[in-house]
């Protein structure tokens, strides 16, 4: 409807279990191009399983959704929308654990098709921006929670994403570095005008979004 | 980091479970290699023997039970001799290229040392004979061994009045070889020479000139057989009626398979069973190649889950998975060629299987190659296949 924005959900329907669990139960939700929202409720309330759909990690079984120009409706692969569109932060255990720290960053480069010798220079600026180059060839097994994550977001940034979408980022971390992390999410978005979405439990979190979207039992209450 | 050093670091994750891969796969190349290597070695020794010259078939005497068989002196067996006159008539037919007459015989060789030493000593052993020390004597004329399929080997051909040739098997035997005497018939004779027909039994005989044996058994003029070559062109099957319609009761003839072709048909055996006991090694090799790729697959489930979140095709997935159970075929080549080859050096080395020549040869590794890149591949698509259909929520999902 608005070319501004980047995402326009209709009536989206998700449920599992031959329609026994209705994770999303008619969801309508339009989200402008570099906004940062934050999805709220409590668990089992359709949080994840919206991201999931905003990412093209699933597919729903009803309705419209369209993601930066893409219906992600079609019966198709959508890897490439989400090599090039899409920057997932999870909330752990997303790294591949016998690439060091800079060969994790470079994975999606491998994808996309970057030169070689580009590879490695562009990982090591990515991962000096989150203030870890000089872990570059440690394994993830050796590092904090915090740091993991810093990895993940380093990553995520590596295509130029319009959306990064993250999954209880903090959810595993302690509250200091639960900060940092989210500190470096908003000034990312501020910084590349990307339109960020975070998944979160945590109240003083939603509280920086530029809007808040309270879920419960599959749809949206706000 | 190219794509390559990715796939490279993935099989060093489960250093075990990617041994398990090298060693399934390493068993078929293993197999194919080892088990060509015998069977190749086999037929070079029976190649040797296939010459242009060997006869298609041959003249015996034709035996009645109504006329007194002209037998020949004691001892020698049932066989029915011949006159050697036939042989020039059997020449002038037309058809026939060449025509040699060959006597055959059967002696002790022990027995007749023994009877030298001590006559009293030889009655005490058993008269129904010693059948492992019976050896074929053959009496040919010295320029028609091949008719024979005997090829010298070592040496020469006999040439003065007392040297013969002996096989093959029988040097290995005896332990004698060229220049060492040997006695038959209490006769010295001096072996020039060691032949191989690819007939077991003529592999453990003795061949001499055709008059030097005739003189031995007293059989001047007689021999066992004539050995008929055709001309190029004749049908031999013919040629054999035209042969046994002209002496329809002296002559018949034998198209018994020359020792060339009974030792073909008996390698055809062995290369049937070979190619089942290789199947059956890469088919095994091949099972426990999918199951540790499949083990691979489960494992990394999460990863796989991840990668294809941050945006890697079906295909980039696939070419992982298969670029991994590859490149474990390509370690399990040069595995698998070492055991094959130890395998079969420990074989020939214990003599386990005599006369064993190993043979390498380019094609025979070309296969052990082909036979790991096929299990590389084929262990990896399923596994491969399995992997790209995971879902990322899936994926993600197990903790
Ligand atoms: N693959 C699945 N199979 C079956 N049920 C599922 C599946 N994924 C999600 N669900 C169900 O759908 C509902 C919504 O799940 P979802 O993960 O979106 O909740 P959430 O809001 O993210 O919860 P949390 O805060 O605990 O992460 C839940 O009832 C969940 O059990
Ligand atoms: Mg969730």
């Amino acid at each position: 409807m608005n070319d501004l924005n980047i995402i326009e959900i209709k009536n989206l329907v998700k449920s599992y279990d031959n329609d026994k669990i209705i994770a999303l139960n008619g969801i309508n939700l339009e989200i402008k191009e570099g906004d940062f929202v934050s999805i709220n409720g409590p668990s089992g309330s359709g949080k994840s399983t919206l991201l999931n759909m905003i990412g093209a990690l699933d597919r729903a079984d009803e309705g419209q959704i369209t993601v930066a120009g893409v219906n992600l409706m079609k019966n198709q692969d959508f890897s490439e929308f989400r090599l090039n569109k899409i920057g997932f932060v999870f909330q752990l255990h997303n790294l591949i654990p016998n690439l060091t720290v800079h060969e994790n960053v470079q994975t999606p480069m491998i994808e996309l098709g970057i030169p070689d010798d580009e590879m490695e220079k562009r990982a090591i600026d990515l991962l000096r921006s989150v203030n870890l180059d000089n872990r570059l060839e440690q394994l993830p097994t050796k590092l904090s929670g915090g740091e993991r994550q810093r990895v993940a977001i380093a990553r995520a940034l590596v295509n130029h994403p319009r959306i990064i979408l993250s999954d209880e980022p903090t959810g595993a971390l302690d509250s200091r570095m639960g900060d940092i992390i989210l500190n470096l999410l908003r000034e990312i978005h501020r910084k590349e005008n990307v339109t960020l979405i975070l998944v979160t439990h945590e109240e003083y979190v939603a509280q920086s979004a530029d809007r808040i979207i309270n879920m419960m039992d599959g749809k949206i209450i706000n | 980091m190219k794509f390559r050093s990715l796939i490279f670091k993935n099989i060093f994750r489960n250093k075990s479970r990617s041994a398990l891969t090298v060693f399934g796969i390493a068993i078929g190349v293993a197999a194919v290699i080892g088990l060509g290597l015998l069977t190749e070695g086999l037929p070079s020794s029976a190649q040797n023997a296939l010459t242009a010259g060997a006869a298609d078939f041959s003249v015996i005497a034709k035996t009645t039970n109504i006329e007194g068989a002209p037998s020949g002196p004691g001892g020698m067996g049932e066989q029915q001799l011949i006159s050697q006159d036939y042989v020039k008539e059997i020449q002038k037919i037309s058809g026939v290229n060449s025509a040699v007459g060959v006597l055959r015989t059967m002696t002790n060789l022990d027995n007749s040392s023994a009877s030298n030493s001590s006559t009293t000593n030889s009655s005490s052993q058993s008269p129904t004979g010693d059948f492992r020390s019976m050896t074929s004597l053959i009496g040919i004329d010295k320029n028609s061994l091949s008719m024979d399929d005997i090829v010298i080997t070592n040496g020469t051909v006999f040439s003065g009045e007392n040297e013969v040739i002996i096989g093959k098997r029988a040097a290995e035997r005896s332990g004698k070889t060229i220049g060492n005497n040997i006695t038959i018939s209490n006769q010295t004779f001096q072996i020039v020479g060691i032949f191989e027909t690819g007939n077991f039994q003529d592999d453990s005989g003795i061949v001499m000139s055709l008059d030097k044996l005739q003189n031995l058994t007293g059989d001047s003029g007689k021999i066992s057989l004539i050995l008929v070559k055709a001309e190029n062109g004749t049908d031999t099957s013919k040629l054999a009626n035209t042969i046994q319609n002209k002496y329809p009761n002296e002559l018949t003839t034998s198209t018994s398979l020359s020792g060339m072709e009974r030792m073909n048909e008996g390698l055809n055996v062995i290369n049937t069973a070979v190619w089942g006991i290789s199947l059956l090694a890469i088919l095994i090799g091949g099972i426990i190649a999918v199951i540790t790729m499949m083990k691979a697959v489960s494992e990394r489930t999460r990863e796989i889950g991840v990668l294809r979140a941050i945006g890697w095709s079906k295909k980039r997935i696939i070419k992982m998975i298969i670029g991994e159970s590859i490149l474990l075929s390509l370690i399990a080549i040069v595995i698998g060629i070492i055991i094959g080859i130890s395998v079969v050096e420990i074989l020939s080395s214990t003599h386990m299987l005599p006369g064993l020549q190993p043979s390498f040869s380019v094609l025979l590794f070309l296969k052990g190659i082909v036979v790991a890149l096929l299990l590389g591949i084929i262990g990896g698509i399923y596994p491969a296949y399995r992997a790209s259909k995971l879902e990322p929520t899936e994926a993600l999902r197990y903790e």
